[in-house]
């Protein structure tokens, strides 16, 4: 991990410092909750439903167990004993109240966590692939790329007030496991053929009411020059994008408005910076910077990578419900006698990603005794260990058990992705909570799930898509129609990795159904998968083949409160 | 950073009944509109101290020509922030000072709080004039939190890791005192 050095934890003081003061102006009413607002939300402090919200940045998802317990006693203490793990890799808490916030945060500087640019119209923290550093298919461990881009973006006094929020995500993997296509930057690192390393960078993709994947506007970009030429795009973006319409205000639309002129925009600024700008140079990454923050990234210390893998025990004696631990939750490693660990916040009675005080100490504790002190935030709303020891597999899935985190579905139907919803969020439409509680109660019988198999379902509580329905196999999005809460159900939307195809919009099945017809409805869908699918085939595979026409039947079928499409 | 009062402010708009007057006498000290800065430019005689004021959804680079060298055509570019929240004139001023080094004043008027003087001074400008509620004192305090910042910026052009942090972080936070008192 990433360790912070003096001028780090400096920064992160004055920062709690800085709000400190900014929140004591505004108890003391000299600074209006207009004025007040743009400076929380850049601290990742909402107002919601019921109380302020507190976004807290987990940049690219690392977490040290020392970081967790922090976490833990803040959602004790300060909370109501409970945070919520988003898409984003960050943790939500939900009850603290505002007069507390400085004291929270500077609980959080204390174990080198903040909440800048956790909102706000600016770069928010950055995402990447939860195997990051230790997958098997990857090319360059973009972790070292991630906290340089942290750290250029982290209160950048150019860009702090843009038209909108600005999301990046860095993969450096054969597969895409950060959803790259469908953030304002996607970053893909590369080796060319000299060896060199470089990004593909896209730019414009998003949610929202518009879905739109990224365009490839770079196709090699060398590591050096990569600061430089974010820089270009965000300034072009900064002075050219919307500010009349907050929903034509993210750079998708002014790339899609702008086509080959946008490009040509940011190329003639990315030579303009270096060719003419005083020290224009000066973000272009030197080697020596490139080594010091790679550095934290080595191996944990006390790992052993020489260690041969452990002989497999044979399967016949072992419970079953281990080995389909092993199948669901365990992943292969670049060392081949290690291997990442998903503990499943998916379970019945708690909302996707959602985890009590006691849960996340029980989880820093068992990243303390498997895996080196460290785990991952996952983008589906999971923890996840990188360093498992392959013979300590077993000792781990008792103790996963006893604290509720081994449920053996990831990747299956109930491994779902979940916004808050209406129960808390205050620009939700709909609630999410129920919606998903209501499917993992329908689909709890193992035998089934797994008969299923791999399939992403994705609930939305509104249409700003935090809990990306349009990229689900199967997506839920919650819509207001008279005061009442109705569900919009896509099938064979992709995120974009190998599994679900290019990145894509799901397709809508028609009118929206009553909330009381959700599970019919994905019992409906999947059982026509069931039905319809050819060997071999996956749910995405095969409501891609058959398009979205024989699902909206099915879903029809069960139609009660609502009226079928007239099409 | 100079805090302007608008009450003893040297810079005059030209401005009649009807708004700005099309083509305003050759005097010093006079803030043009960007059309009448079109307007008299070829007229007007050199070393006339002119400002304009630029609206955000310019590119700076339309007044290139009056900007550079010892002695620029223009001596104040006055930037707006018709919203706070809008930043297009953080670019704006960048740009100016990075690659038109632009070494006159550059004002922030508008919509202009205290908690932005850490971005407005770092991205260039030398002068706001705050928006009236605001308290100066306060401006000057929102100044003094940081002990240095990550990226590069026009008061310091070389990131974090092109310095010498251990300096930095055993020198105490950049002095807000220094800037006190200054144009009031």
């Amino acid at each position: 991990m990433y360790q912070y050095n003096e001028f780090d934890r400096q920064f992160v003081r004055a920062r709690a410092a800085q709000f400190r003061d900014q929140l004591r102006r505004h108890l003391d009413g000299e600074l209006p909750d207009d004025d007040f607002r743009a400076l929380r939300l850049q601290n990742g402090w909402y107002v919601q439903r019921h109380a302020p919200m507190l976004r807290v940045a987990v940049p690219y998802g690392e977490l040290s167990s020392r970081q967790l317990h922090q976490l833990a006693r803040i959602a004790r203490e300060y909370d109501r004993d409970y945070g919520h793990f988003t898409t984003r890799q960050n943790l939500q808490f939900n009850w603290i109240p505002l007069t507390k916030a400085a004291d929270v945060m500077d609980l959080l500087a204390d174990v080198d966590m903040h909440g800048i640019q956790t909102s706000g119209n600016c770069i928010r923290n950055i995402t990447t692939d939860a195997l990051a550093g230790i997958a098997p298919d990857e090319v360059v461990d973009p972790r070292p790329y991630c906290e340089i881009l942290r750290q250029w973006s982290t209160l950048h006094p150019e860009f702090a007030f843009l038209p909108r929020k600005f999301k990046i995500a860095v993969t450096g993997a054969h597969e895409d496991r950060a959803a790259i296509g469908w953030h304002d930057i996607g970053l893909q690192l590369l080796k060319n053929a000299a060896g060199e390393v470089g990004f593909k960078v896209l730019v414009g993709g998003g949610m929202g009411r518009t879905p739109i994947i990224g365009s490839v506007i770079g196709e090699f970009v060398p590591w050096q020059q990569i600061l430089v030429y974010i820089e270009a795009i965000v300034r072009v973006y900064n002075r050219l994008g919307r500010r009349d319409n907050l929903y034509k205000a993210r750079i998708k639309i002014l790339v899609k408005a702008e086509g080959q002129a946008f490009v040509d925009a940011v190329n003639a600024e990315f030579r303009h910076i270096l060719a003419h700008d005083l020290e224009g140079g000066a973000h272009l990454i030197p080697q020596a910077e490139l080594d010091r923050v790679a550095h934290c990234f080595q191996l944990p210390e006390g790992l052993d990578a020489q260690r041969a893998p452990a002989a497999a025990p044979a399967p016949d004696g072992l419970p079953a419900a281990y080995l389909r631990w092993l199948e669901r939750n365990v992943h292969a490693h670049r060392l081949p006698a290690y291997r990442a660990v998903t503990l499943s916040l998916k379970r019945a009675g708690q909302a996707p990603g959602d985890a009590t005080g006691d849960q996340m100490d029980r989880a820093a504790e068992l990243a303390s005794r498997f895996s080196h002190g460290e785990l991952r935030v996952t983008h589906d709303q999971n923890l996840l260990l990188p360093w498992v020891r392959d013979d300590q597999l077993q000792a781990l899935w008792v103790a996963a058990r006893e604290a509720g985190f081994a449920t053996p579905n990831i990747g299956l139907l109930t491994d779902m992705i979940a916004c808050p919803g209406g129960d808390f969020c205050a620009l939700a439409n709909a609630r999410s909570i129920p919606v998903a509680a209501a499917i993992t109660e329908r689909f709890e019988d193992l035998d089934r799930l797994y008969d299923i198999g791999d399939i992403d379902l994705h609930v939305s509580g509104c249409i700003n898509s935090c809990g990306h329905h349009h990229s689900g196999h199967i997506g839920i999005l919650g819509v207001d129609k008279d005061g009442a809460e109705w569900y919009q159900i896509t099938v064979a939307g992709s995120d974009g990795s190998t599994l679900s195809g290019a990145a894509t919009p799901g397709k809508v099945i028609g009118p929206s159904f009553a909330a009381e017809e959700v599970p019919d409805v994905i019992e409906a869908v999947i059982e026509t998968y069931r039905r319809e699918r050819q060997p071999g085939e996956r749910f995405i595979d095969t409501s891609r083949r058959l398009g979205p026409l024989p699902f909206r039947a099915a879903a029809d079928a069960v139609r009660r409160a609502t009226a079928a499409a007239a099409a | 950073m100079r805090f302007i009062d608008p009450r003893h402010d040297r810079w005059h708009r030209v401005e009649g009944e009807d708004g700005p007057i099309p083509h305003p006498d050759p005097q010093a000290d006079r803030l043009l509109t960007l059309e009448q800065w079109h307007a008299v430019r070829e007229t007007w005689p050199q070393g006339l101290t002119t400002g304009v004021v630029l609206p955000n959804t310019l590119d700076v680079d339309a007044l290139a020509d009056d900007l550079r060298g010892p002695q620029p055509r223009l001596a104040l570019v006055v930037l707006q922030f018709p919203k706070w929240t809008d930043g297009r004139a953080y670019s704006q001023a960048r740009v100016l000072r990075a690659r038109h080094r632009f070494g006159g004043e550059v004002r922030a008027i508008g919509e202009v709080l205290v908690d932005m003087l850490p971005l407005l001074q770092r991205t260039g400008f030398d002068a706001v004039q705050l928006r009236r509620d605001q308290s100066v004192e306060a401006a000057v305090r929102a100044l003094g939190f940081f002990p240095g910042h990550y990226q590069g910026d026009v008061l310091q052009p070389k990131p974090a890791f092109a310095r010498d942090l251990q300096a930095e972080t055993t020198a105490t936070p950049r002095d807000a005192g220094l800037f006190a008192g200054q144009g009031i």
